[in-house]
């Protein structure tokens, strides 16, 4: 009797994903200054969470650096603690 | 007491609600604390009425001054009691700068005078509707 084999699934874990790079580090040079919200706000969530680097792929440098400047512009009321979705 | 010079600056947010000439005096205030206790003050940047992200004493908007000043540390201790006693300063944020971020405003500073420089000022245009009015009249 003859078996069939079954295709082989392809594992989500085999396809290459693309490495992010830290756009800081790319972009030579940048200070991260807190005076640019526009900037900022890349890094933020609609709810005003910092967004972990583990997704933006900011290098660990960089990361503390924004972290710093966000948290300045938010005592600033430049950027929000905690937006409220509804308004 | 260490009496090094430092860059130093200052955001602070004041009560939008004032007058554009009260709103003046409370900066004139500030600068006059930082010159009197040695410091000196280098630039002085008007942001503005913007909206605050969140209230801050019930109230939305707030007008922006950001100021750079050298000095010694001495100047920190007034100038942060003087932010905190005055009504009219709803928030305020001193911080050193440091040598990259000098070099950063400096650029920033350069690269925002050289269009200023190239861009020849606008002539301004000769009226396309200039007298037809008194025409019309006459």
């Amino acid at each position: 009797m003859l078996t069939t084999r079954k295709p082989r699934r392809e594992k989500d874990s085999q396809v290459p994903r693309k490495k992010r790079t830290c756009r800081f580090c790319d972009a030579k040079d940048i200070y991260i200054d807190y005076r640019d919200e526009k900037r900022l706000q890349r890094f933020v969530t609609e709810q005003g969470k910092i967004i972990p680097k583990r997704i933006t792929g900011t290098c660990a440098k960089h990361q503390r650096q924004l972290v710093k400047a966000i948290k300045r512009a938010r005592h600033l009321a430049m950027l929000p603690f905690v937006s409220d979705t509804i308004r | 007491m260490d009496n090094s010079q430092r860059t130093y600056e200052s955001t602070f947010i004041i009560n939008a609600s004032l007058d554009d000439p009260q709103v003046d005096a409370v900066i004139g205030r500030v600068q006059e604390v930082i010159t009197k206790n040695g410091g000196t003050v280098t630039a002085l940047n008007k942001w503005g009425r913007k909206r605050l992200a969140y209230t801050i004493n019930k109230k939305t908007n707030g007008f922006y001054v950001n100021l750079e000043f050298t000095g010694a540390g001495t100047v920190l201790a007034p100038l942060e009691r003087f932010f905190q006693l005055d009504e009219m300063i709803l928030r305020h944020l001193t911080i050193q700068l440091d040598r990259k971020a000098l070099t950063a405003r400096a650029q920033a500073k350069a690269a925002a005078a050289v269009p200023v420089e190239e861009v020849p000022p606008v002539q301004p245009r000769e009226p396309i509707f200039k007298d037809t009015p008194n025409d019309k009249q006459s």
